[in-house]
């Protein structure tokens, strides 16, 4: 029986076809269908997720290669006590997402990069966020939301502003 | 003030649109017929709650769906609004989100009215049901906003108004000393405040309003509308909740895909079925016969190509027997077509006229009368005109590539059918699949689901009815129908491609004084042409233009096609819009003058009926979009401006795009100037999203978007072929919204996009003199950097 190591938690895989990729895994077995399936080709960055801190590919890993690494998912990044993250909190606060679906991938890719990197400059940003795709081009706010969470710049006013868990308030 | 609204592009609409608009049009008013009769009272209810609805006579499925939605602490006031004890205020959003931000939108109105606080707002996805919501619970034509706006403005309006009602009876005052704010009923006199739970249950109980008494907000009063709202699913989104149709998990659940004869139309006659069936994993496996005729635009009609099913434990196990599936098809009805035969088919024509393009010559629908549209004599103003100019533009077909690639859950039990998907016509689905299974309507239920991504991809519900067909196989048990991307690629509604040859006449004075254009497309039967196949002669500036000239060859093709984001628009502000800055340059006038002056005066187009394009907001855009980007300024060698208008789907853009291009062809974008009038703005943050994904997407399409096909069978399977565009390619914007106040909103989502294509192409031809006629860009060696 396996286990994987995910979001903190050790993770019950049962036994499974190891050529299954890491994407699938997640969202059929485990239920965390936060981890997008766009593409399947690595073309896309929807299903991007963090193994050992590094932004990969989760449609490319067969899961029989994965050993006792660390997996962090988009249901990973939020504190236990639900406090969003700098970079969820900067999503949120620049109204970044149209359709969403590729959302999770993009701040997968983001939280990576303000890891290494808390004061990244646009080619960096640019560089970082290159393997996303956004279809419904949010780039422009995405980029913004970036140096919003970086401390680069101050969010745009909204009416409404929302707690670090989210709420409006 | 009050605002007006321009009426609904009905007749602009494809019929899919128009037939839907029409029937929201008559259940509006037998929903105002059953206000008239008063709500229905409902007893029984668990835990001894009180339930309002609006009286569903005849329906069952309605009545326990009206049962089902509301828990016993919650009062419903209508449809849309639920107030809790606490104060805190479900409103449902009845329209599918696919990313133009209705969820959000739709709810903000009615909380204005309402006269509530956002914060104490939880906004529901409703449930289709078009007893309480209407016909048109669908997400195109960028007319969620203007179709909605006043029926929201009423269903707040209606609540408040039962709420201050209620208040005075339990309070013994006086109805005129009550008043409301954020949520609370106010009473002046003696500085007293009761929130609006308070009353919710007694409210339910009063009389309905008749709309005509309700008394709508000045807009100088709103309180909420007009200021930036971020998006009601953020936080989900964000935190990665399961939102999108493709998250749907049940309990049993096997998954599915489903593989269709890459020649389009093509029927599976056998395939490895023991292997298939034998491998780890794999359920079942068989095949599912063609229903209806599936390249046509499956809106409502329950129609989908024929395809082998594999069913398996995981999504994992049935991608992976896929890939080993080895079909037999009977190709002997595909289609046949080469898109590179039929280019070079169009551009022998170039020259020559087709048949007469014939419009409607009163209400559009199928017994329409069909006349010429011509009108004048071109032959005459092309003998006498001082300059004379031709044109053949080409652009190519096109796939929506919405990230998500099609995916419905289905289960067929005790002959029912259920379904979650994410359609942007979730009611053509829902009786659709009762089609498909052979059911009657109301044993059909689909739940809207968020859509990863619209862009009328989703208004084609073809994948919902092979999920209920796959479903019916599979009966009792839960299944989730999964497409690879390369299934949603070779199997699009795609953009038709197209061609146009264009002649165009300029007087001594370079007026514009005739227009000519021979519109090659492409049909099923050789008559009428495919889905956004059309040419409708209400586009700029045909619709102006003294003497015209509108002919078209039909190329018997149909690859099928469907609407995609500003449909028709989307290519023909390229080729119309790329040549109108030809005939400025030979007109001898600025751009800007020249495409004010060939508007021909001010107000509508259609004076008599006021429709059309209003020429007063056109010329506004432009003349705003020049002072804001210095257009016509001199420039640097290598880099240029260019100036696009564009009127869709009653919004009016005006894009500036400011290029460099290097001697190697690299194009880099680096600004985009962009004014808008969508009318009054009431949630600025999503119109602005709207506004800057539209230049980003026009861009993407530009530069890389073809799809061919060789005999039948599309080439391009997945975004390595495909590219879009990505993050450093995204230019600098600048977004103005002219908010001409008197104006109620349209929508941004369509109109927003077409004018970037002409602004780059005719940015390239100011800064290199190379003028550029055919889409995508790539194809004449440019590369967006």
């Amino acid at each position: 029986m396996a286990t994987l190591q995910i979001n903190g938690q050790a993770m019950d895989i049962g036994s499974i076809d190891p050529s299954t990729p890491l994407l699938w895994v997640l969202r059929d077995t485990l239920g965390l269908v936060g981890t997008k399936y766009g593409c399947g080709i690595a073309q896309c960055g929807a299903c991007t997720v963090h193994l050992d801190g590094a932004p990969v590919r989760s449609c490319q890993i067969p899961v029989g290669n994965l050993t006792d690494q660390k997996i962090t998912t988009i249901e990973g990044i939020a504190a236990a006590d639900g406090t969003l993250s700098k970079i969820q909190q900067a999503w949120i606060a620049e109204d970044v997402p149209q359709c969403g679906y590729c959302q999770a991938g993009q701040i997968m890719s983001a939280t990576s990069l303000l890891q290494n990197n808390p004061n990244p400059s646009d080619a960096d940003i640019d560089a970082a966020m290159s393997g996303n795709l956004c279809r419904c081009a949010t780039y422009t706010r995405i980029k913004r939301a970036i140096k919003v969470a970086a401390g680069q710049q101050t969010a745009t006013a909204f009416y409404n502003a929302v707690d670090e868990k989210g709420a409006l308030v | 003030m009050n605002m007006k609204s321009d009426q609904l592009p009905i007749a602009e609409l494809p019929d899919f649109f128009r037939d839907m608009v029409e029937a929201q049009q008559v259940a509006a008013e037998q929903a105002l017929e059953v206000n008239r009769r008063g709500f229905l009272k409902l007893s029984g209810v668990a835990g001894g709650g009180l339930i309002l609805g609006m009286a569903m006579a005849g329906s069952n499925k309605a009545m326990a769906q009206a049962k089902k939605a509301a828990a016993p602490t919650e009062v419903t006031l209508s449809p849309y609004v639920q107030i809790k004890p606490d104060g805190r205020i479900n409103i449902f959003s009845k329209n599918p989100e696919c990313g133009q931000g209705i969820k959000t939108g739709l709810p903000l109105i009615i909380a204005e009215e309402l006269d509530c606080a956002w914060k104490d707002v939880d906004v529901q996805q409703a449930d289709i049901d078009a007893k309480k919501y209407g016909a048109a619970q669908f997400a195109g034509g960028s007319l969620s906003t203007p179709m909605n706006w006043m029926p929201m403005r009423q269903a707040g309006a209606t609540a408040r108004a039962m709420i201050l009602a209620a208040a005075a009876k339990k309070l013994k005052l006086p109805l005129e000393e009550l008043t409301t704010s954020e949520g609370k009923v106010v009473h002046a006199k003696s500085s007293k405040s009761w929130g609006y739970g308070e009353f919710a249950e007694l409210a339910a109980t009063m009389p309905v309003p008749d709309p005509k008494t309700l008394v709508l907000k000045d807009q100088k009063d709103f309180k909420i509308l007009g200021k930036r709202y971020t998006g009601v699913d953020n936080v989900g989104i964000v935190t990665g909740k399961p939102l999108f149709g493709a998250d749907t998990r049940m309990e049993g659940m096997v998954y599915a895909t489903y593989t269709k004869c890459p020649q389009v139309g093509g029927k599976a006659t056998s395939f490895n079925e023991a292997h298939i069936k034998s491998l780890p994993g794999v359920v079942d496996a068989f095949i599912v016969e063609p229903f209806g005729d599936g390249r046509m635009f499956p809106t409502a009609t329950g129609a989908h190509l024929g395809g082998v099913a594999i069913v398996g434990q995981s999504t994992w196990a049935a991608i992976k027997a896929k890939r080993e599936l080895e079909v037999q098809w009977d190709t002997s009805t595909a289609e046949t077509a080469t898109w590179s035969e039929l280019a070079a088919q169009a551009l022998a024509l170039a020259d020559k006229d087709g048949e007469p393009l014939m419009m409607n010559a009163g209400p559009p629908g199928p017994n329409a009368k069909r006349v010429s549209a011509d009108r004048g004599d071109v032959a005459a103003a092309f003998a006498s005109a001082a300059k004379v100019v031709t044109g053949f533009y080409e652009y190519p077909y096109v796939s929506h590539a919405q990230l998500e690639p099609q995916t419905t859950t289905a289960v067929f039990k005790n002959g029912t059918i259920e379904l979650w998907a994410p359609s942007q016509i979730p009611q053509g689905g829902e009786t659709g699949a009762a089609t498909r299974v052979g059911v009657a309507p109301d044993m059909s239920t689909l739940h809207q689901m968020r859509i990863g991504g619209g862009f009328g991809r989703k208004l084609a519900n073809d994948y919902v009815y092979e999920a209920a067909a796959i479903a019916q196989r599979m009966e009792g048990r839960p299944v989730k129908l999964q497409w690879t991307r390369e299934d949603d690629m070779m199997h699009d509604y795609y953009r038709p491609g197209g061609f146009h040859s264009y002649k165009a006449a300029l007087d001594a004075k370079g007026n514009l004084t005739a227009f000519q254009d021979h519109f090659m497309s492409h049909s099923a039967n050789g008559t009428a042409p495919m889905t956004s196949a059309d040419l409708s002669p209400a586009v700029f500036p045909m619709d102006v233009v003294p003497n015209l000239k509108l002919t078209q060859t039909l190329f018997k093709n149909a690859i099928p096609t469907g609407a995609m984001r500003a449909p028709s628009s989307n290519a023909f502000a390229f080729s119309f819009q790329t040549f109108m800055h030809e005939l400025a340059l030979a007109s001898g006038k600025s751009h800007a003058d020249f495409l004010m002056e060939s508007m021909g005066g001010d107000g509508f187009t259609n004076a008599e009926r006021q429709q059309g394009m209003n020429r007063t907001r056109a010329k506004s855009v432009i003349k705003t979009v020049v002072e804001r980007s210095g257009y016509g300024k001199q420039m640097p060698a290598g880099q240029g401006q260019g100036l696009s208008f564009y009127f869709c789907h009653s919004g009016y853009v005006a894009q500036v795009a400011d290029i460099t291009v290097s001697a190697n062809k690299e194009v880099k974008v680096n600004k985009v100037w962009a004014v808008a009038d969508f009318g009054f703005i009431h949630n600025p943050s999503g119109a602005e999203n709207q506004l800057e994904g539209g230049i980003i997407d026009g861009l993407s399409q530009l530069f890389n978007a073809k799809i061919t096909f060789n005999k039948g069978v599309v080439q391009q399977q997945n975004f390595h072929q495909y590219p879009l565009l990505r993050m450093p390619q995204a230019p600098v914007l600048d977004t103005l919204f002219l908010q001409s106040a008197e104006y109620s909103p349209t929508g941004g989502g369509e109109p927003s996009m077409p004018p970037l294509l002409a602004a780059v192409t005719n940015a390239i031809f100011n800064a290199t003199g190379q003028r550029i006629r055919k889409m995508p860009l790539s194809e004449s060696g440019y590369r967006l950097v």
